[in-house]
């Protein structure tokens, strides 16, 4: 399905049937609200490759207080300093729904039905464990402890060919998220890769892990060929810097920002790492070589102290992340037709704020799945209400969306994968009804 | 071409190699000379030497922990440290921000000795052992709290304090330390309220509140309390019998039930130690394993007790940490025979830790060809190992704490109960090679704040040495196990092409950047 070769042979034709559709039909991503500069790449990702982004948010984001339910009449009272109303600058979504003033950048996203917000969204397991619940929620199988591939790894390996792209995922960390781990080879690319330091490396190893190396005569003083000792790092390192330099090559290649601020299609990224990390990924995307599937974190969602409401550590954090995903889109532009932006976290927090302006661990969250084919523009997800009889144990936000159906409805819709039985394991999973 | 490298695999290692195939494997690598010492004395008597029980550590060493204000304190001198430094309700910012920085000293000091005594210890076998039950035992400072009181002693008393004891005794002292009850929340699991206790629960939440709702939240909460399942469960599968192996979910629950009560007085004005507590406590006599195991009618943790008796003795525990101990000593795939043998010294000897070692080490499974140079090091594992062979000279390891990070193993900071894994397919992610040749060259570069390689490591090249021979010596010197083919001619290569390009060559210019590449080498990454 990912036939780089093919579709650099014969582009041309493939672009003539298969994904004609979607460059005649420019329509704009955004309408009016955030138009594309007059300088973005008139030329969309050519082969129509399908992708997903990953995005986590580790520690366990309070989804209460991104898809904020003024409308609902509990609301106020389980949090007395932290709740907000209209009047605070909450934007209205529906009549028990707004959006946190701080996500104000994906209002566009929202009212261009592209964004797709999933309430009481998460993993039924009771494990308030963040280790736990990450593990199991990028494993795809809560309370399953001898899972250890990805989901989305999984993904890639049932689908893999023998002409599969090389780059068909990669993780823009050191280390790859639990999701991306497994028996395929993905490539994390770590937060210095595209420095001059790191280009000398890889040049220089070359010879040591590289082909040529060993065929290299001169060898008086070798004792031994020990190649197959250290195949596997062999291995490790050829393919490090393969991607490594293949990554480079595309980044390279993209345009240059104009100044810090500003990417090509005018959208303004941060100088933070997450921020960072999507406009290497959008690079990737945009250079049309079969990136499939990208992974990022972002950290620091354990808001025991000091979340707070319209202001607080929360509302910064969410202030960066909107700004930065709003920037990605509009820096994808048209290729956000071809992406489906997957956002989770581990678990929800406590409905009732704690003493100290904060939560504590709880269950049900919300996801978010943006993209241009998403059925964005509404509230996904069966609303339980905040009545302290109607919360889970009592205490916190019940779930009603199965992550797995949501991943299930990602693969299945946009990438039309089929989860094969026991994929997700222990769990048939079912589609959500008009998320596409 | 095919036929002597197939011949090759079944030659046994010649005694240099065996030397450095064992200071691969029970040391974190060799310092310069190490292996000619033992070509000379004998590798019995290093072993000899090296298991005795008496641990003695190198003045040097002694005298850098000496400096550490926190590593010797017990559980409750150190969380008396912390609550003595703790800022007050008006503390103004930088006063918070310093006892912020005071809470965090233990941790900082604790992580910064491990390494120091991982690279500067000449009880290198004990520190090999101490890492591997470190993570079997795994703690974590990302627990975050009271943790921070808890782990120097824990790394003190319960790992170091019994690394060439033996398995049961390790076992019972984990299972009463505060680091691990709190780690893996036990010392949170209880029997749940009785309807007696819920109704006296409410009554009094009436009395204080006045509130007929407040008091039937707090009999909410209260009922939420209860069993927990956490470290039960990972005392079976984790620590002694290995997941499903010999036990069953409803094992678990009998084990959790079992130990109820053990806990830690960690209340402001508590002890902070080990106790039990009868209230807490779930009555009666449960069966695990298959075993009738009675309650202790002295009101005294006895129940537990036998419980932890029964898994010490138990054949899968044999089982499981033999497995263990063969795959972090010899190979990512343990061979049956030798697992099997030194599953039967841990019954014979209940367990001993030096009579286990000596079975591994002495077994031609050991010394095979196969397992020679054949194990991805850990990250911790090569960047202890490049300190070490390079002789690095250490003002401070805190410049390492963040290329541990990057590269996913901060000391001491493994979330995940399993600890962090010793096989490669954990560490070999396509992308960690970058990170490691970065270090390699750093530390060679003199990049890494407290840490460098002076110049007498280079001086071991003779003076009048040839250029030519300069990636000869050094070759020597950092894969004093050899070096294959392919790494010997590109290192030829870049002298030469030095050699070319320079009119006076210097050695001290040349040598940094030949001895990072062979830190970066195949090689160096497998011991």
């Amino acid at each position: 399905m990912t036939d780089n070769k093919k579709f650099t042979t014969s582009r041309r034709r493939f672009l003539q049937g298969l994904g004609a559709a979607s460059v005649v039909s420019q329509v704009p991503a955004f309408g009016s609200t955030l138009p594309l500069s007059e300088t973005a790449p008139t030329v969309i990702r050519a082969n129509g490759q399908k992708s997903i982004v990953c995005i986590f948010l580790r520690g366990a984001a309070d989804g209460l207080n991104m898809i904020v339910p003024y409308g609902d009449s509990s609301y106020e009272g389980h949090r007395p300093t932290m709740a907000m109303d209209l009047d605070d600058g909450l934007i209205k979504l529906d009549s028990t729904f707004a959006l946190h003033p701080a996500l104000a950048p994906l209002e566009p996203l929202y009212r261009n039905k592209r964004f797709a917000p999933i309430i009481c969204a998460g993993s039924t397991h009771r494990t308030r464990s963040h280790f736990d619940a990450q593990d199991w929620m990028e494993f795809a199988a809560p309370g399953n402890r001898t899972m250890r591939e990805g989901w989305l790894n999984r993904y890639l390996t049932s689908t893999k060919t023998e002409s599969s792209a090389t780059f068909r995922a990669m993780a823009i960390q050191e280390l790859l998220p639990r999701s991306l781990r497994g028996a395929f080879p993905v490539l994390a690319v770590p937060s210095n890769a595209t420095n001059k330091k790191s280009n000398d490396n890889l040049d220089i190893f070359e010879r040591f892990y590289g082909d040529s190396g060993g065929m290299l005569e001169g060898g008086e003083m070798v004792n031994r060929d020990r190649e197959n000792d250290e195949a596997g790092v062999v291995e490790s390192g050829r393919m490090t810097i393969e991607t490594l330099r293949r990554f480079q090559e595309i980044v390279g290649k993209a345009p240059k920002r104009r100044d810090r601020n500003e990417t090509v299609s005018g959208s303004a990224y941060s100088s933070s790492r997450f921020s960072r990390g999507l406009e290497q990924i959008a690079k990737v995307l945009k250079a049309g070589e079969g990136l499939e599937v990208a992974g990022i974190d972002y950290g620091g969602w354990d808001d025991h102290t000091g979340e707070g409401g319209v202001e607080g550590k929360m509302a910064t954090r969410m202030s960066d992340f909107a700004q930065s995903l709003s920037a990605f889109c509009s820096d994808l532009g048209q290729d956000l037709d071809n992406t489906t932006i997957m956002v989770m976290t581990e678990f929800g927090r406590t409905v009732r704020e704690n003493g100290n302006t904060g939560t504590d661990h709880g269950h049900g969250s919300t996801m978010f799945v943006i993209g241009g084919e998403v059925n964005g523009g509404k509230i996904h997800g069966d609303w339980t209400g905040l009545a302290k009889k109607d919360l889970y144990q009592g205490r916190d936000l019940a779930v009603t969306t199965d992550f797995r159906n949501v991943y299930h409805s990602v693969l299945k819709n946009h990438f039309g994968f089929k989860s094969p039985q026991e994929f997700f394991p222990d769990f048939r999973p079912s589609e959500i009804k008009s998320l596409y | 071409m095919k036929l002597p490298s197939t011949n090759h695999k079944l030659e046994p290692l010649s005694p240099r190699e065996k030397i450095a195939h064992l200071f691969s494997r029970l040391a974190f690598g060799p310092r310069p000379g190490d292996v000619e010492r033992v070509l000379k004395s004998g590798i019995s008597a290093w072993l000899d030497e090296q298991l005795q029980v008496k641990a003695s550590t190198n003045p040097d060493l002694r005298e850098r922990l000496s400096e550490f204000e926190t590593i010797d304190l017990s559980v409750a001198d150190c969380s008396e440290f912390i609550a003595q430094n703790r800022a007050d309700r008006g503390a103004t910012e930088e006063e918070k921000k310093a006892a912020k920085r005071l809470k965090r000293l233990p941790m900082g000091e604790l992580m910064q000795a491990v390494a120091l005594r991982a690279v500067l210890s000449e009880r290198q076998a004990s520190e090999v052992m101490v890492d591997f039950w470190r993570n079997h035992f795994n703690v974590s400072f990302t627990k975050g709290d009271r943790i921070y009181s808890q782990i120097n002693d824990y790394e003190r008393e319960v790992i170091r304090g019994n690394v060439w004891r033996d398995f049961p005794t390790m076992l019972r002292d984990s299972a009463t330390h505060p680091a691990m009850l709190n780690y893996l929340d036990n010392h949170l699991s209880r029997s749940p309220p009785s309807k007696q206790e819920l109704k006296e629960i409410e009554r009094r939440a009436k009395r204080k509140t006045g509130s007929e709702t407040q008091a039937a939240e707090a009999v909410t909460l209260a009922t939420q309390r209860g069993l927990n399942e956490n470290y039960a469960r990972e005392l079976l599968e984790l620590h002694t019998l290995g997941v499903d192996n010999y036990y069953s979910q409803d094992d678990v629950v009998a084990v959790a039930k079992v130990l109820t009560g053990w806990t830690f007085d960690g209340g402001r004005k508590g002890s902070h130690e080990y106790k039990f507590d009868n209230s807490m406590h779930v009555e009666g006599d449960f069966r695990v394993l298959g075993k009738r195991i009675r309650e202790d009618e002295t009101g005294d943790n006895g129940q537990g007790r036998q419980l932890l008796d029964i898994l010490g003795k138990h054949k899968g525990t044999s089982e499981f940490i033999a497995m263990k101990m063969v795959r972090y000593l010899v190979s990512d795939v343990p061979a049956e025979k030798l697992v099997k043998d030194v599953a039967n010294v841990y019954r014979k000897t209940d367990g001993d830790f030096v009579a286990m070692v000596r079975e591994i080490v002495g077994s031609d499974e050991f010394y095979s060809r196969a397992n020679y140079r054949n194990k991805f090091k850990t990250p911790y594992e090569f960047i202890v190992s490049a300190l070490r062979i390079t002789s690095a000279e250490i003002t401070s390891l805190r410049g390492l704490e963040n290329y541990l990070k990057d590269m996913g193993q901060p000391i001491y900071h493994c979330d995940d109960p399993t600890g962090y894994y010793d096989v490669a397919e954990a560490w070999l992610d396509p992308g960690v090679m970058a990170l490691r040749w970065q270090f390699a060259r750093d530390l060679v570069g003199g990049k890494i704040r407290g840490v460098k390689v002076g110049d007498a490591f280079y001086q071991q090249v003779p003076t009048d040495a040839s250029p030519r021979l300069w990636q000869h010596h050094l070759t020597n010197m950092v894969l004093p196990g050899g070096a294959g083919q392919r790494t010997r001619a590109a290192l030829t290569t870049i002298t030469t092409e030095y050699l070319e390009k320079s009119r006076t060559p210097d050695f001290y210019k040349a040598a940094p950047n030949l001895a990072g590449l062979l830190l970066g080498s195949p090689e160096f990454q497998q011991q």
